[in-house]
């Protein structure tokens, strides 16, 4: 029999998380431990000891459901009061609602992702710590899914180009960009899954990914994403402290590791900061209220505090900025300019729309980008002409993609704006193209792996999305009326006239 | 006198997404449905994973048991992650509120001796039965087909470390605010003879890569320890003036009460769909046998411990429960004749 022993030793706060997380451990010894755990090994990554993981933050469920519990109650009453009463009627402009539609369509069915594969790490990593930090990533992951598809879904009811966004996500051409992004991410091993989203997205990149769609909230009149987006800070930035945790101790571990995670470093570094061209455009081009360029974003969140700042710390311990970090500094003069282009030729494929920009709206990025925008003013004013004599110009025929982002091959060179960039490799007989260098020495690493890449063109053109024409393949698509094209005499467009009008006669609003 | 608020009215266009829509008919979606249907992807996957390159990144194959249409079943709870947390802090709010009492009033101290070994010896070296829970709960969030499934399970998952938790707060509590007794209590999880076939049992349980019979084997498990442990001692705790084991045990089988809704639901759709019914049903049934034969088995030297130590008579309630689990499966359509 015991007895508990009286006037014992109280737990400190660390001792007492410890006790209620990491202690529940213990080394199996009938089963070996690399049968329990067979996913840690085949990566080349050394850990000795995962006790030495600190823990990024300590939260006990019970905590964490309180807390998370509250957050939601506030978040939905927001919602509801929104919905109730009208809100949608004073955003900015419907028009703003299109970086919302490509939030739906391509970041939310990641969040998603992120929480089936941060489930597999709360089963799959040997440590009990970042077994547990991941497992209440993998619930607020679910979270920022659910809370962002209730959050839009009342724009739905209204608005285009939303109702079919997941069928749409496994299916239309620029949305492959965020999905292959994340299906590489989960089809790698834990660690490089830790390196992609933990560190790479979550830290590196996500004032760059995520926030901006947030932003654009809270100047374009959207309560109810801007109140999300405040009610998922308190969740990512326990996901920062997470991917921090995670590099360091990952390097800590090895001086081996130190190579492997550069390399990964290095990987998605480009592959995210592919995925960011879709915000660029977004930042530059949808919001009818902006709320700062690309290049004031890329070099305050990008070049001071990653470059400026994370960098130099990890110099300690042998890591160096990404490979292709300089061509992406090169590409903030003009990336959103390139990437709307396409994005603009091709909206009558895709369940956003686009317009020219107004005189305005060209004056200010002239403002922002003096050096590059006069180049593609030209294209705008030449444009304009085109929409005047009733020729606004979509591209008819199908483009050719980069084999690793699946962007169009629409990027040019950096010294030059009219020289499309072009690169390519032969493997086994085949020839693969990238719109890159970054883009090439990821496929040129792993092409076992990238050449089993999804291409929508390719697909399309090897009969399988449904038809051969183009109206065919929107079909399969899950596209209607009004969900793409242009944005000015659109449905969206016409309805929001229409509300406003009946808004003033009423004297709403 | 009527309140009369003048809003503009506008039809909205659409009740709901488009493929709500197509399962449902044209009707407003209730807000689990929209933050749940279809919303795994299932097709045009890009690479194969670089851990298992012989499967896609999701398939129905990484379980024998499978739904011809897997968002036929849908969780009977309508958990979506707000009323799950929602509902799982008011659980741990009375949970607190209990532990608050039991300190307050010196409770555990005033435990008959018998009981606060019982509590040393037995409560407390479930907390490493529930962490492993969470394990094998996670491995179906990851690895089950489709969204209503993997959400359920990925909520047990928080569920159990949550269960965890709650154990060793009683362990904490117990040990005047030390974590002494629960060293003792891994110890003996790890050591003790009472322990090793329940922990050889659970080890290889973890060991199981099919998502699906790893729930059945846990499930089987928790059936007849969660009646033991929560059910049955609860009652005899009450009967020997031991009201605080009484008073924590009550917050573990009002748990275990909920977990049964969303798993007895999935068990009645794997054995009723109407294409892999029989293939389940088969797979259910002798996953669950071996389970049940190993759990009581590996239940038998702790229930001779907790009757050495209340003089009770948990081994005949071993047996009987092991027969009830039976009964309960036979009644969701699984026959467990060995």
């Amino acid at each position: 029999m015991t007895i508990a022993p009286k006037a014992a030793r109280k737990l400190t706060m660390k001792q007492r998380y410890s006790a209620l997380t990491r202690d529940l451990d213990w080394e199996p010894s009938y089963v070996p431990a690399e049968e329990l755990f067979p996913y840690t090994r085949f990566e080349g990554i050394k850990i000795h000891d995962w006790s030495k993981w600190e823990d990024p933050f300590r939260l006990t469920v019970d905590a964490y459901a309180k807390y998370q519990a509250e957050k939601d109650k506030r978040l939905y009453a927001v919602l509801d009061g929104f919905a109730q009463s009208q809100g949608h009627l004073s955003l900015t402009d419907a028009s703003y609602l299109n970086a919302m539609k490509l939030f739906l369509q391509g970041v939310t069915p990641l969040e998603y992702q992120a929480h089936r594969n941060f489930a597999y790490l709360s089963r799959h990593l040997n440590g009990p710590g970042p077994r547990f930090a991941s497992l209440c990533q993998s619930l607020d992951e679910m979270r920022h899914a659910q809370t962002e598809i209730h959050t839009l879904s009342n724009y739905n009811k209204y608005y285009s180009g939303f109702h079919d966004y997941l069928h749409m996500h496994d299916r239309v051409w620029y949305l492959s960009v965020p999905k292959s992004f994340f299906d590489d991410a989960l089809s790698a091993g834990p660690f490089e899954f830790l390196i992609a989203i933990g560190f790479s997205f979550e830290y590196l990149l996500t004032n760059l990914l995520f926030v901006p769609f947030m932003s654009g909230a809270s100047f374009n009149g959207d309560l109810p994403t801007m109140t999300f987006g405040f009610s998922a800070q308190s969740d990512e930035s326990r996901h920062m402290t997470l991917g921090l945790e995670a590099i360091k101790f990952l390097l800590e571990q090895d001086e081996d590791n130190v190579p492997i995670v550069q390399h990964w470093i290095d990987k998605w570094f480009w592959r995210g900061y592919r995925v960011t061209a879709l915000v660029a455009q977004m930042l530059d081009y949808m919001l009818p209220r902006k709320v700062m360029s690309w290049k004031e974003a890329f070099e305050l969140y990008f070049e001071q505090q990653m470059l400026g700042g994370l960098f130099q710390d990890l110099a300690f311990y042998g890591i160096r900025p990404p490979r292709d970090v300089e061509k992406a500094i090169q590409e903030k003069d003009y990336i959103s300019h390139q990437a709307y282009w396409i994005l603009y030729q091709f909206s009558h494929a895709a369940a956003f729309t686009t317009s020219v920009p107004s005189d305005e709206h060209l004056d200010w990025l002239e403002e922002q980008y003096p050096d590059t925008f006069p180049t593609y003013r030209k294209l705008w004013d030449k444009e304009r002409k085109n929409v005047e004599n009733g020729g606004r110009h979509f591209v008819r025929g199908l483009p050719q993609l980069c084999q690793v982002c699946q962007i169009p091959m629409g990027f040019t060179e950096a010294d030059d704006p009219f020289i499309q960039c072009q690169r390519e490799t032969i493997f086994e007989g085949e020839r693969y193209n990238f719109c890159s260098d970054g883009c090439k020495n990821i496929f040129d690493h792993e092409p076992v792996k990238f050449r089993q890449s999804w291409l929508p063109v390719h697909q399309i053109y090897q009969g399988n999305c449904g038809a051969a024409d183009l109206p065919g393949v929107l079909q399969w698509y899950g596209m209607q009326p009004g969900d793409g094209g242009e944005y000015l005499g659109s449905v969206d467009h016409e309805n929001w006239l229409a509300w406003h009008d009946m808004a003033e006669t009423t004297g709403g609003n | 006198m009527q309140f009369e608020l003048r809003t503009q009215v506008i039809e909205p266009t659409r009740k709901t997404f488009s493929h709500l829509v197509r399962r449902y008919g044209d009707r407003p979606a209730s807000r689990y449905e929209e933050g749940t249907i279809d919303l795994q992807a299932v097709t045009n996957f890009h690479y194969r994973p670089l851990w298992d390159p012989s499967r896609e990144i999701y398939s129905p194959d990484y379980s024998v048991l499978k739904l011809t249409d897997v968002y036929a079943y849908t969780d009977p709870r309508q958990f979506y992650y707000a009323p799950y947390v929602t509902a799982r802090a008011d659980l741990h709010e009375a949970f607190g509120s209990t532990l608050d009492y039991l300190e307050k009033r010196g409770m555990f101290d005033r435990l008959p001796p018998a009981w606060s070994s019982l509590v040393q010896d037995i409560l407390l070296p479930l907390r490493h039965y529930e962490a492993a829970a969470q394990m094998i709960s996670s491995a179906a969030a990851r690895f089950g087909w489709g969204a209503t499934i993997t959400q359920c399970a990925a909520y047990a998952a928080f569920d159990r470390i949550g269960n965890a938790q709650m154990l060793s707060r009683v362990g904490i509590s117990f040990g005047g605010g030390s974590a002494d007794c629960l060293d003792l209590a891994k110890t003996a999880w790890i050591e003790a003879d009472t322990w090793q076939p329940l922990r050889k049992l659970v080890e290889e349980t973890l060991a199981e890569r099919d998502w699906g019979k790893a729930l059945i084997a846990l499930d089987t498990m928790d059936r007849v320890l969660y009646t033991l442990f929560y059910t049955h001692l609860d009652d005899v705790a009450i009967a020997s003036g031991a009201g605080s084991y009484s008073l924590v045990a009550q917050h573990f089988s009002s748990w275990f009460a909920d977990q049964r809704r969303w798993l007895d639901a999935l068990i009645k759709a794997w054995v009723a769909d109407p294409e892999h019914g029989a293939t389940n049903a088969a797979a259910i049934s002798q996953t669950a046998l071996a389970a049940l034969g190993e759990i009581h088995e590996a239940l038998c030297p702790v229930a001779s411990a907790a009757d050495a130590l209340i003089d009770d008579n948990c081994h005949i309630t071993l047996d009987t429960t092991v027969a009830q689990v039976r009964d309960a499966y036979a009644a969701l359509g699984v026959n467990l004749e060995a």
